[in-house]
Formats: C-alpha cells, structure tokens, sequence
C-alpha cells in the first residue's frame, strides 16, 4: 500500500517535466522574435545539463526507471498535444515531422555506433535508399504505400548488406573508410543515373493510405483547414515511438548486452562466445532499416528525392547527432535531433553558418564532454531494476 | 584509341597520383605515430591552395611581376604557414584525445575539416564560387611523336615527387627520422628514452601539413582554380589511398595513390559517362579492402592480448 | 596416467609470428580436476600459449584435444562453448558496463538470445533474468560477501582486486571444465593476492572437477596453489614436475637468472 503510494508519488514531477518539455516545444515553434529563439536555447542547454546535477534530475530518472509505460504514455499523449496545437501551420508541422523522422534515422545509428560501435559514415546515403525507393515504387506501382515504406526499410538494409562483408572484414579506421566511400560512390552513382533523374532527382508521390491522401489538406467544419503535414506528423510520431520502443528494448535485453560486448571489447566477446559478425550484422541492418524507412516517408512528405540531400556531409550531420545527444542514449539523440534540425530554421542568423557552428560544438563536445549532453546510464533490463 | 588520347590520360593519370600520393603519404605519417586518422588533411591542403592564392595576390599588388619569384613566394608562404596550422591543429584537438576511442580524432578532426572548409566559403571573399588560380608555370611544351609533354606538368609531377621523396629521406636517414619512427614503433619506450614525444608528434604533423599545402598549390596551378570543397574529395582519396597501401607504411601510400589514379583513369576509359570514374574507382577501394582488410602492403600487428 | 582423466592434451604445438617463434613444439598434459602451475621469464610464450588454446592465435602446428575432442584450429567461440574460459593479463572488464552485465558476458552460453524472445517475450525474459541475477549474486557472494551489494554498480567503480575477482566470476559463471587464469596477482599486493587464491581454491572445492592453468610470477602463489609445474622458457618447455623439484633444476634456475623463488 504504501510502497504505491510512494511510487505513484514520485511519478508527478515525471509528468510534470514531460509537460513543461512539451511547453517549451511548442514555444520555440512558435517565437518569431530572434532573440527568443537565442534565449529559449540556451534555456534548455543549461537545464538540461543542469538536470543531470541536480536531485530533480535524479528523481526524474529514477521515476522513469521505475514506471516507465505510464510516463512513455504520458510523452506520446504530450507530443500529439503539441502537434494537434500546430494543425493549421505548414511549416511547424513540416518541422516538428522532420525531427521525427530524422530521430529515427539517428536511433538507427545509434544501435549502430552507440550500442555496436560500427561507425556509419553513409547515413544519410540509407536515409537517401528509402527515399529513392519510395520515388520509384509509388510513382511505378500500385503498392500499398504502408508497404512502399517497409520496401524503403528494407531495400536499405539489403543494400547495407553489401557493406556487411567488407565491415566485417575490416575494423576501425579501415571501417570506416569503407562507410565513407559508399557515400561518396551512392551520391555520385545517383549523379550519373539518368534512370534515377540525375542530378535534378525525382518527384515522390504523397502518401495513400486506406483511401486517405495525406496530401491534402483536412477540412473541418466551414472555415477551418488543416495543415496536410498534420498526417504526415501523426504517423512520423507513431513511427518514432515505434522505433524508440525497438531500440529501448534491444537495449534492455540480452541483445543489447551482447552488442555492448562487442563494442567495448571485440577479443573478449569472441573469448566469451559470442559471434561478433552475428551482432554487428544485426546492428547495422537494423539501423539501415530504420533509417531507410524514416527516408521514404520524409520522401513522400516533401515530394522530391535529389542526391544533394544524401551527402557525405549530410551524414556527418547525423553522426554529429548522434555524439551531441549522448551515445547510446535515445532520449539524448532525439534532444539532439530537435536541436539539430530546428535551431537554424528558426534562428535564421545562424541558417548560412550552421555547418560551421555544429561542427564547432561537436568538437567541444568531443573536447570537453565525449559521452555528449545526455550520457547513457546503464542499463536498465526491467523497470525498478539495480536497487540489489 | 589513338595514341595521343592515351598519353594524355598517362600523363594525367601521373599528375594525379602525384597529388593523391603527397596526401596519402600525410595520412600515413600521423597514422605512423599516433595511430589516428587526421581527416581534415583534404581541408587542410584547401587551406593551402587558398593561402597561395592570397600570396600571389598580395606578391602581385606589391608589383612583382616575375613568374619565377611569383611561384616562390607562394610556395614558401603557403608550406611553412600550413605546417604551422597542421601542428596546432595536432596540439589542440589531436593530443588532448589521447586515450579516447581512436574514432573520435576521427570525427574532432573531420569536423574541424568543416569548420575550415565552412570558414572559407563564409569569409573568403565570394569564398562560395570558384576562384582562379594563376598560371604561373611555363606552358611551352615538347612533342615526343603523339605525345605533348607541356612543361608546367612535368614542373609539377617532378616537385611533387620530389618532395615525396625528400620526406621519405628525412624519415628513414635522419636524426629526426629516427625519432619519429621510434615514437611510430613504441612511444612509450621512445618517451623513456628521452625523446620528446609531444615535439616529434608536432613536428610529423608540420611535415605532414607541409606535404598537403604544397599539394594544394600543385592542384590549384595544374588546374588554375580551385574551390572550397575542393579538400573534401582530395582528402577522401588521399585517404582511401593510404589505407589501400596499408596505414603507417609509406611505400604503400605512395603505391596507393597512384593506384586511385589508375583506377580513375581506368574508369574514364571505360566508361562513357566519366563521372562513373569515381564510382568505379571507390568501389574497386572497397573490393580491395575486404580482399585484404589491412591494405595491400600489410599492418604489421599481432595484436596484443 | 589413465587417458580417461585426462582433460587437455597438446601436442607439438607451435605458433609464429612472422620469423618469430613464440611457442616451439609444446607438449602438454592436464588431469581432470588438477592445477597445473605455469611458469616462465618475460616472453617465455606463457599467455601465446592461452591465446593459442582459446583459438585467439592459430597455431602454426601441432593438435590439442580438450575433453575427449580435438579442438586444434576451432574458434574462440566453440572452445568457449567446449567449456573453456580465461581470464587476462591485463584486465579486460568491460568498465563502463554493470558488475552484473560483466558476469552476464561470461555466462553467454545460457543467455537465450532470440531475437523475438528479447524483443516480444518480456516476461519470460524478465523470469530468465531472475535465475541468472540470483546465480551471480551466489557467485560473487562466494567471492566476497559484499561484492553483491555492488552488482549494479558500474565495474569501473571497483578497486582492482574486486575487479580481479569480477574476473575470475565472469570466467567461472559459465561453469568451465578448464579455467586459464592469466596473472591474477598482477597489479595487486601480497595479501590481496593470497585472498584472491583462497577464495579460487574455495570455489574450486564447491565445482569438484574444475581443472586450472596458473600463470603467475609470484613463485609464493605457485608454490601454496599448484599441484604441478611446468617451466617455459624461449617457447619450449624446459622442465615439468612438482614445484620443489622444479625449482630446484639448474636448467630453471639458469632461465631465471638465480632469482627464482
């Protein structure tokens, strides 16, 4: 009685930070005004670091570590609340369904270099697999466009899979090299194929489902109109909670201890049993088909695929997320991706100097705080878990 | 194919695996002694072109008109200036991650790589369009039957490998050479024994960066211009060619960057649309490293246990 | 020398690196239930010979047989499987990871590791997850009654000798027929030294059949643990026997320059 008690206690100020998180999102969508923008980020960067020394900080981790299926219902509920707020405005809409769907590529990477340590420097490249596939099959086919998705997941993971033997081969700075000359060889492929539109790309049809085209806006009553990206955000979230519901569990599983393993000592882990290929075959498909499926419905949603957009320095951008949120932390990468994505759409001073200011903040980051703003805890196999 | 067309694809093939080995042979020497990947060398070397060209522009509003002293100036500016750069960059991003993961140099150096590749499109007047390089090397060429050889590529392949050469000397016979070899061997007992390890560390990464500058200005007077991304793919190359070699093994980057060259060339040959070039000679670079997952001329490496 | 006891055998095995020869036709013989003390200089092929045996190394020739099979060539992983575990020289815990995860790496043969079990069967998980907390808590309870308490603690937060003795946890936790203990003194004092060895030689008392191979400088530990020593020098094996009569060869005695024990 009272044990529930106590817990049920400690879960208010969970949902209370859950609510403020949603609040302060639907802020920054909303100011205008430059230095609100300037003002609202530093805000979150200092409690968010702050949140980590402080007992609030602790106690929100413990709440969450203690009860988490109320508190994830709690910050899906939160999360359509924002979106629903923005139901008539394009462009928040457009932003909020892109950091979605970013942090589902990025959560694909960190299974990848978080949890496997297989660094992926062609990210953007299986993001960029997704959106071709989708162009090609929903403008040629009559798919199902759920499937068009699941095809652009997987296509992603199938032609990850050519790198499968050359990345086990290797290791290291080897490796990597392997990952960097995919990118450059899948955006220049993409460059020369006339069949995939050249330089120029392709049209991607919007997104069928059920009779219901999510292209078009939602008409409600006389003279209210909703945004069409409202569809597009609802499923990118139902999307993102799916991944992060993957991904958790992987984590807190015996997979996720054995892609541990095998990151932090790959001599050990074989000494020990386990099938080093196995675990990073699964890490880098899985993160491919993830990041393959958030590419072709961000495709369907902005209507075109072009190689510009799958660059080498377009899945810098990603792995920079991945090491600014803490790896191995979803929670932390998808802090990361709002970030990422938003602050220069919203800060237009820095829109030109972007590239310049993340890579300089990744490297002070690397510098002065490698395990990123947000570092993983350890793992957590079952609520309440380690209280020996 | 005609003879001529295929001497000129020899001799451009050659000029560019010139270039490509100079940058490898960077990649290889700080792979050499501190086993890391400094991979804004590409960027680098563009900060290298571009302070050549700020060198012949400030020679030339100064009224020196002489090609000759014009080359000088911008070499002897560019080199000394970018080994500077190279060093610090080794002093305040590469040494303070002693003891991380290997892969973050990797990714503070390739973020650095932005931020100077960023800088100068930002900051470089007009920095985001193409800038010409000036012809400052004779043009007049000599005909061997279908063959033209003109001058200013010989010039540049024969600096080039010159100064491969020069830095292969300076590590195999000098004082220097032999502390940067013990440091690339075992810097623990090199420490014990008294050398400086931070110095030798500095001085590889001077020597390295110097070797990418003057790559650099080669790129820019063999195709008098060069942009601000030009770094990114050249660092790639470089890159992809050490590897294919074998990291820490000079020969092997040489070998390598002539290889990608070939490739290059190859690919041209073949195919008709020549941007497939690349995409043919990265994936033979990948073929090759699952052939021999070390590069061709081997890491010699048991690891220990 | 009944072959019916005995565990591990090996037969002119050799491994090279390049022109070097780390370890030169080495022949071998382990009882079922014995402690075999292995001793030698700096470099004398002692931890080749443990890479060798758990497949880490290839050998360049010879055979080894372990339980009843041959095991000459197989991977780390099957000669894991086949029942043989080891710690190392220098320690090689995973530090950012839980005390429990450490131990959970090593009892990898019981983990079921399906996918649609982990990722769809959570409560059957969360049942299997109980057993294995409970069989790491006896274990490391056996080694020290508050090593427990630190389960959930990461294993870098450990002072050496705990982590020592995580190690040797994470090496008998799968129950192995043949444990390699490579070093364990190294880095810690005298009497955490003799702890860590009590606490072996108590676990070894409650897993009747557990054989060990002991590398160890400390001629005191070899002394007081082993039932047999054998000395290598320069890759070869130059004298086998009980401890007095071992280092009492002037053929020892030579390789380690009079200083031995």
């Amino acid at each position: 009685m009272n044990a529930l008690a106590s817990q049920r206690a400690v879960l208010w100020p969970a949902f209370a930070a859950t609510a403020a998180i949603a609040g302060f999102a639907y802020l920054f969508l909303r100011v205008e005004a430059q230095w609100e923008v300037v003002a609202l980020t530093a805000g979150a960067l200092v409690a968010l670091l702050a949140l980590g020394r402080t007992r609030l900080g602790a106690a929100l981790g413990a709440a969450w570590s203690a009860r988490p299926a109320p508190l994830a219902w709690g910050a899906l509920l939160a999360a359509s609340v924002v979106v629903a707020l923005f139901a008539e405005d394009h462009f928040a809409l457009l932003m909020i369904a892109t950091v979605l769907l970013y942090g589902v590529a990025c959560l694909g990477l960190t299974i990848q270099f978080g949890y496997a340590g297989v660094v992926n420097f062609s990210g953007a490249a299986f993001f960029g697999v997704g959106g071709y596939t989708a162009a090609v099959l929903a403008t040629h086919t009559a798919l199902p466009h759920l499937l068009v998705v699941a095809a652009g997941g997987v296509l992603a993971g199938a032609i990850g899979s050519l790198l499968v033997l050359p990345l086990l081969r290797t290791r290291g700075h080897y490796a990597a090299l392997i990952t960097v000359a995919f990118a450059i060889l899948f955006k220049t492929f993409l460059e020369v194929n006339d069949a995939l539109g050249g330089p120029q790309g392709l049209k991607v049809p919007g997104m069928r489902m059920l009779g219901w085209s999510f292209n078009d806006n939602i008409a409600l009553g006389e003279n209210t109109e909703l945004s069409f990206y409202l569809s597009y955000a609802v499923f990118s979230l139902l999307l993102l909670a799916g991944a992060l519901l993957l991904v958790r569990r992987l984590e807190r599983s015996w997979l996720g201890l054995s892609l541990d393993a095998v990151r932090i000592d790959e001599t050990a882990a074989s000494v020990f049993g386990f099938e080093v290929a196995r675990w990073k075959i699964l890490a880098f498909t899985l993160g491919n088909v993830l990041a393959g499926t958030a590419g072709a419905v961000y495709a369907m949603m902005t209507g075109f695929v072009a190689p510009a957009s799958f660059t080498l320095a377009e899945s810098l951008i990603l792995v920079s997320i991945v090491i600014l949120g803490g790896l191995g932390n979803p929670v932390g990468v998808l802090a990361a991706t709002a970030l990422v994505v938003v602050l220069p759409e919203k800060l237009q001073v820095i829109q030109e100097y972007r590239f310049l200011l993340f890579s300089g903040f990744v490297i002070l980051v690397l510098l002065f705080r490698p395990e990123g703003l947000l570092p993983r805890k350890l793992r957590q196999y079952l609520p309440g878990w380690g209280r020996a | 194919m005609d003879v001529s067309l295929l001497g000129q694809y020899v001799l451009n093939g050659l000029m560019l695996g010139t270039i490509y080995a100079m940058v490898a042979v960077g990649f290889t020497l700080f792979f050499g002694v501190l086993d890391v990947i400094k991979f804004s060398h590409g960027d680098v070397l563009m900060v290298g072109a571009f302070t050549g060209l700020v060198a012949y522009l400030g020679l030339s509003a100064l009224g020196v008109q002489s090609n000759a002293l014009l080359s000088l100036g911008v070499m002897l500016t560019a080199v000394p200036l970018i080994a500077l750069l190279g060093a610090a960059m080794a002093r305040w991003l590469v040494l303070p991650l002693r003891g991380s993961p290997p892969i973050n140099v990797l990714l503070i150096t390739l973020m650095a790589g932005t931020v100077l590749r960023e800088a100068i499109r930002l900051f470089y007047p007009a920095g985001a369009n193409p800038k010409p390089f000036p012809r400052l090397l004779p043009t007049d060429a000599v005909s061997f039957g279908a063959l033209t050889l003109r001058f200013d590529s010989a010039i540049l392949i024969a600096l080039g490998l010159a100064s491969i050469v020069a830095v292969h000397l300076l590590v195999t016979r000098t004082r220097l050479g032999l502390a940067i070899r013990a440091v690339a061997q075992d810097s623990e007992t090199a420490q014990v024994m008294g050398m400086n390890f931070q110095r030798v560390v500095l001085v590889t990464f001077a020597i390295g960066s110097a070797l990418a500058a003057l790559a650099g200005v080669t790129a820019g007077l063999y195709y008098n211009e060069i942009n601000f991304g030009m770094g990114l793919l050249l660092g790639v190359i470089g890159f992809s060619a050490a590897v294919v070699g074998g990291l820490g093994n000079l020969y092997g980057a040489i070998l390598g960057g002539f290889l990608f060259a070939g490739l290059q060339t190859l690919g041209a040959v073949w195919f008709a649309v020549p941007a497939y070039k690349d995409v043919f000679a990265f994936a033979v670079v990948i073929l090759v490293m699952t052939w021999r997952p070390t590069g061709l001329i081997a890491e010699q490496q048991a690891e220990r246990v | 020398m009944n072959e019916a006891t005995t565990l591990l055998r090996c037969e002119g095995l050799s491994v090279r690196f390049g022109g070097l020869t780390a370890l030169n036709g080495l022949d071998l013989r382990l009882h079922e239930g014995e402690i075999l003390g292995l001793i030698g200089p700096n470099g004398s092929g002692k931890t080749t010979f443990f890479n060798a045996l758990t497949g880490l190394y290839r050998a360049a020739s010879g055979r080894v047989w372990f339980a009843g099979a041959e095991i000459t060539g197989l991977r780390p992983q099957a000669i894991y499987d086949a029942g043989m575990a080891r710690t190392f020289q220098r320690s090689r815990l995973c530090l950012p990871l839980s005390v429990f995860d450490n131990l959970m790496i090593g009892n990898h043969r019981r983990l079921s590791l399906g996918l649609w079990f982990n990722l769809f069967r959570r409560s059957r998980f969360a049942q299997e997850l109980q057993r294995h907390v409970e069989r790491a808590r006896v274990l490391l309870a056996a080694f020290h009654p508050h090593l427990p308490e630190r389960m959930f603690e990461p294993a870098g937060a450990l002072g050496m000798i705990d982590r020592r003795r995580v190690e040797v946890c994470r090496a008998l936790i799968s129950e192995p027929r043949l444990l390699l203990l490579d070093e364990p003194s190294a880095g810690m004092t005298h009497d955490e030294t003799r702890e860590l060895m009590d606490d072996i030689l108590a676990t070894r008392g409650r897993l009747p059949g557990l054989s060990i191979i002991l590398i160890e400088h400390e001629m005191g530990v070899i002394e007081r643990v082993s039932e047999r020593c054998v000395v290598l020098n320069f890759g070869e094996k130059i004298c086998e026997g009980p401890f007095a009569a071992v280092v009492a060869d002037p053929q020892v005695q030579e390789a380690y320059l009079g200083v031995s024990g």
